[in-house]
């Protein structure tokens, strides 16, 4: 007789489900919020201030995203293990696809706690200590400086490269996992069309992680609104 | 490809007076596994089963020492019936079908390097057991159910449509080239693509497709098709063009609306 699906079926179900809803659309929304130091410190700060005005912050973040975040790592992981790869044998380009999407998570899993350490938290020795969280008015300076820091900034470089790739092919296993996309043809195309949201996602990335250091990142200056220069007014007459 | 779209047969111009046979020896199952190399006289229109052949009428390495004829499996000797799949030079395939010029034109070494497949059990050296293949078209149902108490009528009509899908996948020989070149399968973690498309092949079938709940419950279970890693190597190796990444995702897509969201139907 029929038996309902299996535990392990569930869980690889749920696994490809969070890395797109709530992961990729989370990442979306903080490359959106990152893109705001294009136009300068103030924007940057109104938009992280306006991330602490969210209302149910705390369930927000422990729901939506921690919990997602630890199941999605750890049981990547565990999938990770039970690969047998053979790209050496057989080098077809989805079997390195297969390979790398194991090599990018294996990373992320590292960058991640780096990142939120970093940033949200402050508690990586020897670097800044002031959480963004909760410091709205201090977050463009603290990644300022943190950026400032070569090393630093080529992490964080790499971390949004290796996050835009397994985002993007990852949308391509979940359509091809989920039976939407299933003919030959059909799978070609959506996998370009991931190949090229995955460099679209990471110059945006890129190019908001280098506004932290240089105004409007690597674009020509004239793109970006300018700074504004805020002259107090004279105090009115009562 | 010749003129006549037929494949041309590729030969060595200049051949080399001998080649060399490096073969994977096993004693028995769980012994350790050793390797011999044995110098042949090359000859023209040479494929692996018939260079074994030659080991075995004068089982001596090249190094000089007597040894025991290598053991492998064979019968159709027509690419057919599967049953002499090995790792030819470090990629899963015939060994019947495999010729000796092609290998040595594609290596441009003078040695062929076989193996037995590393993931089904190793018997003796070339030779593997491969049930445990048997033991995934039972657990997904790969029949259909014909037999009544009486007599139930001419079946169903099948479209000409149906008919080809499903004679693309009728091929299947179960020679395990699929399952060896997966690397989710191994460790009975994970069913691989031959039963995925078996199933397939039963679930598009008008009369099969009454049992596909039972199919479906199979690929469901621990070691189901969610383990799938989508590498995709077992449509680039399978030797008889089985098109079983669409029967995988097609799979995937009647999971989708009869076990995930089939009980919004309820």
């Amino acid at each position: 007789m029929a038996t309902g699906p299996s535990i392990t079926f569930l869980l690889r179900k749920l696994h490809q489900l969070t890395g797109i809803v709530p992961l990729g659309v989370f990442f979306l929304v903080h490359m959106f919020t990152n893109s705001k130091a294009l136009n300068g410190e103030a924007a940057f700060e109104k938009a992280v201030q306006e991330i602490h005005d969210i209302p149910y912050l705390l369930f927000l973040e422990i729901f939506g995203i921690f919990i997602p975040l630890l199941f999605h790592s750890v049981y990547g992981i565990i999938i990770s293990s039970e690969s047998k790869t053979n790209v050496f044998r057989y080098g077809y380009a989805r079997n390195w696809f297969y390979l790398f999407q194991r090599v990018t998570g294996g990373f992320l899993f590292v960058f991640i706690l780096f990142h939120v350490l970093n940033l949200r938290f402050g508690l990586m020795p020897g670097l800044n200590m002031t959480p963004v969280a909760g410091n709205a008015d201090l977050s463009y300076q603290i990644i300022s400086a943190e950026f400032s820091i070569p090393w630093v900034m080529a992490i964080y470089i790499l971390g949004i490269a290796a996050t835009a790739w397994h985002l993007a092919y990852g949308v391509w296993l979940f359509a091809v996992d989920w039976g939407i996309v299933i003919g030959e043809k059909a799978q070609k195309y959506a996998l370009y069309g991931c190949i090229a949201a995955a460099i679209g996602l990471f110059a945006i990335g890129a190019n908001a992680a280098a506004a932290f250091v240089r105004p409007c990142g690597l674009l020509p200056q004239g793109l970006c609104e300018k700074p504004k220069v805020v002259t107090p007014a004279p105090p009115r007459r009562v | 490809m010749g003129e006549n779209g037929h494949n041309e047969k590729r030969r060595l111009n200049d051949p080399p007076r001998t080649f060399k046979l490096k073969i994977q020896r096993r004693e028995k199952e769980g012994a350790p596994a050793r390797w011999e190399t044995f110098e042949l006289p090359y000859r023209r229109n040479l494929n692996v089963i018939s260079a074994l052949m030659d080991v075995r009428k004068n089982p001596v390495t090249a190094d000089g020492t007597q040894t025991t004829p290598p053991v492998w499996d064979m019968s159709c000797l027509e690419q057919v019936c599967g049953i002499c799949t090995m790792v030819v030079d470090g990629r899963v395939r015939q060994s019947c079908s495999a010729l000796i010029d092609d290998l040595l034109l594609a290596s441009g070494s003078d040695t062929i390097t076989l193996e037995p497949m590393s993931k089904f059990p190793n018997i003796r050296d070339l030779k593997v057991d491969r049930s445990k293949m048997f033991d995934h078209l039972k657990q997904v149902h790969a029949w259909i159910e014909l037999d009544g108490s009486y007599n139930l009528g001419p079946g169903p009509q099948m479209s000409n449509e149906v008919a080809q899908d499903r004679y693309a996948l009728s091929r299947c020989m179960t020679c395990g080239c699929c399952l060896e070149a997966c690397p989710q399968y191994g460790d009975d973690k994970y069913i691989g693509p031959q039963a995925i498309a078996q199933a397939r092949l039963f679930n598009i079938h008008p009369a099969g497709k009454m049992d596909i709940d039972e199919r479906l419950a199979g690929l469901t279970g621990d070691d189901g098709i969610g383990n799938c890693g989508n590498a995709q190597n077992c449509v680039q190796v399978c030797p008889m063009n089985i098109p079983l990444t669409r029967a995988i995702y097609e799979t995937n897509r009647d999971i989708t609306v009869n076990t995930l969201f089939g009980w919004l139907k309820k």
